[in-house]
């Protein structure tokens, strides 16, 4: 136990110095230390799951405290408690149905006739739909609270004592040896999630067409080189994505893998667009409502492909799935990054002198990481992912190509990304409008409230003196707290308040330099 | 000497009840129907007395009950129809699940046509023909069995109705964020529900009420607010754009959600809606899921219009014609995002919805 502890700490500071690069590494440790979590817990006889459960979200609540930013970590704690939810699910199913038949072995009870409305099959469809998302079918069937009172502990029955419990206690090595195996599962989508999306991208990438990419993904990159491998020439625009410019980065690599590649900076995107077929990105976290937090200045390659009709394609792993919706506080939280890829060291210095106005210099230096798309912007873009996620099936009797008229309403761009799982087979685009599809099948209802809120054991929110707590509004006192290694250059003039919301849009003091 | 005249005088049926609703309407309503459903059934049974009284005097009559039903405040139209549906069962001497069935058609088709003008009245008998029809645990039970568990269905729909407006109230409520201002039109239970929410909540915002001319469901509407201690300011209905520019989300309610994703709503929604978009600004819809209907309009004209007297206070000139239509219909487009007792869902969800129900 001990071991754990020093596990999770370690992991806390490493999130919260930062020391984990890209979505796909942290949600792969976050994984595996839940794994551990798992493995490590002390199994009671009875309600094992929710020791489980309990004991995944402690964990997962200091993680994603840790760097709320960094939706992935959230992600992966929802969808393993979704994990222990469903295999406890069907571990209690699979009891049921084999008490069912014992009983029916057994035939000595006059009473196993008066519950045939119980029978098995019954509750096993009662405990899916807790699981479930509602649905209008549901609605009038009497599952809510019925079905969740008579877990395991009535499983067994008091009748039968000691024969019951070995059974018992094997099932919940069982529980959690399923519970392992599904994580690993996990593990393993995560770090093949690339060669997955790849796959597809020869259907989507056609010969001698024109793709523009800003800044640098591993996704889009594997992408693009799988297109390559297959044979396919095109030609492929880099914006350098500054102020990092990792579109040089993915450049170099590109012509590394033989594909003909120009650069060109942020600003000439709406030069360039008018010569695009297709707008490749990768993101940060795609959001319940289907809009998109991708690194800054995607949401102007965005505006310039919807000004020109190009479809926009947003490439990502089913990890930066996140069952939230933007209005959520720590999706507004921007991370604002260190001014040193701004300005050089001492370049500027004089200008941030604290000695000139009230000790507080002139010159702001902001830089945020993220943008945010609306799922809207990019609302009559895409011409050919809607044709593929029509050819979504993930449920028999769900939906069928002749009735897709309704749904052609708001059709915008596609998110790539590839998921397994038995029920669902298919891959390919999704519609930002059919994002919470995939959210019911990665996430339990129960985990997506407010108990994994980061924000509320944050200190930022007991900095309640601070005018700024209003949403959408960020104090960069509080927001320096969380930001970490965020070393701008401002003053103690007590609380500005800035404006980070959709539009990206900076209110505040006058002082503030705009970062566009 | 029809009891139930069909109320064809220019005033459809589904306006009346509106109107007898909300003029009866108080904070208190709420309270007592929070506690009507907290102490397990409502109070009142009336099959008991006007069952008897209607075997004894005159045969069962679907839309007797479902008036009986439809007066009571706090009631939704559709759980008016399925509680009237439910006396049907309860009064049905039928001995077979097939005849049984065809009852019910009989009597949710005379429902149905009695006010065309009512979605969530359709919606309502839709849904409980879907549930008999379709619920596999009626096949292996023997009959009475079934029947009873229809009636303890249909009687738990009130109470389902009330739990899915906390549900809504719950999830809308975290949409509104502390000094917002919200945009809402005319007079809804649900979006009144997530306000209240919200306020006891402590979140600070303040609301802007349109007047709703002409039945004026916005000044109640702010009256209800006020004795909440919410800012509110009234606005008449055309200031609209005049204050959209002020507001941060408008949030209304829907008479019904049709298969596109678009609502039905209070006239004047439309046109809001409109605004809202021209000016990038979320449009919010909170509506229970047993609203959705299956109609697909393609404009404005396509729905059945339900009429209402409307007062300008002067003689109006002969040979002026009067727009009387009740409401209109606001297309998918327009709207963000809807929040339901399913969840909080983009429009095109609900389309989804109504094709897993009935397809």
């Amino acid at each position: 136990m001990p071991d754990l502890q020093a596990l999770v700490t370690d992991f806390v500071l490493k999130l919260k110095r930062r020391k984990i690069e890209g979505s796909q590494a942290t949600a792969k440790q976050t994984a595996e230390l839940l794994r551990q979590v798992v493995s490590q817990q002390r199994m009671p006889y009875t309600n094992q799951a929710s020791v489980l459960i309990d004991g995944v979200r402690a964990v997962g609540e200091q993680l994603i405290a840790a760097n709320p930013i960094e939706l992935a970590v959230g992600n992966i704690v929802r969808r393993v408690l979704h994990i222990i939810r469903e295999e406890n699910l069907s571990s209690t199913t699979a009891a049921m149905e084999g008490l069912g038949l014992t009983a029916g072995s057994d035939d000595d009870e006059g009473e196993h006739e008066d519950h045939p409305g119980l029978s098995a099959a019954a509750v096993a469809a009662a405990a899916r739909s807790t699981l479930r998302a509602p649905s209008l079918q549901t609605l009038l069937e009497d599952i809510p609270e019925s079905a969740v009172a008579p877990h395991p502990s009535s499983s067994g029955g008091d009748s039968e004592g000691k024969s019951k419990s070995a059974d018992r206690s094997s099932r919940s090595k069982k529980l959690k040896h399923d519970v392992i195996e599904a994580i690993n599962e996990l593990i393993q989508d995560i770090d093949t999630c690339h060669e997955l999306i790849s796959e597809q991208a020869v259907e989507h990438i056609h010969q001698n067409e024109v793709i523009l990419t800003l800044g640098r993904s591993r996704t889009v990159k594997e992408f693009l080189c799988a297109a390559k491998e297959k044979k396919r020439s095109f030609r492929v625009f880099v914006a350098e994505g500054a102020p990092r410019y990792q579109g040089h980065v993915l450049a170099k690599e590109l012509v590394g893998k033989g594909i003909q590649t120009t650069v060109i900076t942020d600003s000439a995107v709406f030069a360039m667009i008018s010569r695009v077929n297709m707008v490749i990105v990768g993101a940060h976290a795609i959001m319940a409502n289907g809009g998109v937090i991708a690194p800054v200045g995607i949401n102007m390659v965005a505006l310039a492909a919807q000004r020109h009709a190009v479809p926009f394609v947003v490439v990502a792993g089913s990890h930066k799935l996140c069952p939230l919706y933007p209005h959520n506080p720590e999706v507004l939280l921007n991370e604002l990054k260190c001014p040193s890829d701004l300005l050089d060291f001492g370049e500027f210095s004089d200008c941030m002198d604290y000695g000139s106005l009230g000790g507080s210099p002139l010159l702001h230096v902001v830089n945020p990481a993220f943008d945010y798309v609306q799922p809207k912007l990019a609302a009559r873009i895409s011409n050919f992912v809607c044709s593929a996620s029509s050819n979504q099936l993930p449920q028999p009797g769900g939906w069928s190509h002749g009735v897709k008229f309704p749904l052609l309403d708001h059709y915008g761009f596609g998110i790539l990304d590839r998921f397994h799982g038995d029920d669902v087979e298919s891959q390919g685009g999704h519609n930002p409008s059919y994002v919470y599809r995939l959210i019911a099948d990665y996430y339990s209802a129960d985990d997506l409230v407010n108990y994994l809120h980061p924000l509320l054991n944050h200190p930022m929110s007991s900095h309640d003196d601070c005018p700024s707590m209003i949403y959408g509004f960020l104090c960069s006192r509080c927001h320096h707290r969380l930001g970490g290694g965020e070393a701008t250059a401002r003053g103690q003039r007590g609380h500005e308040v800035r404006r980070v919301n959709s539009k990206i849009r900076i209110i505040g003091s006058a002082k503030e330099v705009d970062p566009s | 000497m029809d009891p139930n005249p069909k109320p064809n005088h220019g005033i459809s049926a589904y306006y009346q009840t509106r109107e007898e609703h909300h003029a009866i309407i108080s904070g208190d309503w709420l309270s007592q129907a929070q506690a009507a459903a907290a102490a397990g059934h409502p109070p009142e049974r009336p099959p008991a007395s006007a069952a008897a009284l209607s075997a004894a005097s005159k045969p069962f009559s679907v839309i007797d009950e479902f008036n009986h039903w439809r007066r009571k405040p706090d009631l939704a139209e559709a759980v008016a129809a399925i509680m009237a549906l439910v006396a049907g069962i309860r009064s049905s001497d039928a001995a077979t699940m097939m005849e049984l069935e065809i009852e019910l058609k009989k009597a949710s088709d005379a429902l149905k046509s009695w006010d065309t003008t009512s979605i969530s009245l359709s919606a309502g008998c839709d849904l409980f023909m879907r549930y008999v029809t379709r619920t596999s645990a009626l096949e292996y039970e023997d009959f009475h069995a079934a029947k009873l568990r229809l009636i303890e269905r249909g009687e738990k729909f009130g109470e389902i109705s009330l739990k899915a407006r906390r549900t809504i109230a719950m999830l809308g409520q975290d949409f509104i964020f502390d000094g917002c201002t919200i945009l809402v039109h005319g007079f809804s239970r649900v979006v009144f529900e997530v306000l209240q929410l919200a306020a006891s909540n402590r979140k600070l915002f303040r609301v802007f009420c349109t007047e709703g001319r002409p039945d004026k469901t916005g000044l109640r509407l702010s009256k209800e607010l006020a004795t909440l201690g919410i800012p509110v300011k009234l606005l008449i209905d055309s200031a609209v754009a005049y204050a959209m520019d002020e507001v941060d989300m408008v949030l209304v309610g829907a008479d019904g959600v049709v298969e596109s994703g678009g609502i039905i709503n209070m006239m004047g929604t439309y046109q809001i809606a409109l605004v809202a978009h021209s000016m990038n600004k979320p449009v919010y819809v909170a509506a229970e899921s047993y609203k959705f209907a299956r109609l697909y309009p393609l404009d404005q004209k396509d729905l059945e219009p339900a009429l209402r007297p409307i007062e300008f206070g002067v003689p109006i000139p002969a040979g002026v014609e009067i727009e009387k239509s009740a409401r209109d219909y606001t297309p998918p487009q327009y709207l963000t995002l809807l929040f339901t007792d399913l969840g909080v869902l983009t429009p095109s969800v609900v389309s989804d919805e109504l094709i897993q129900l009935y397809l």
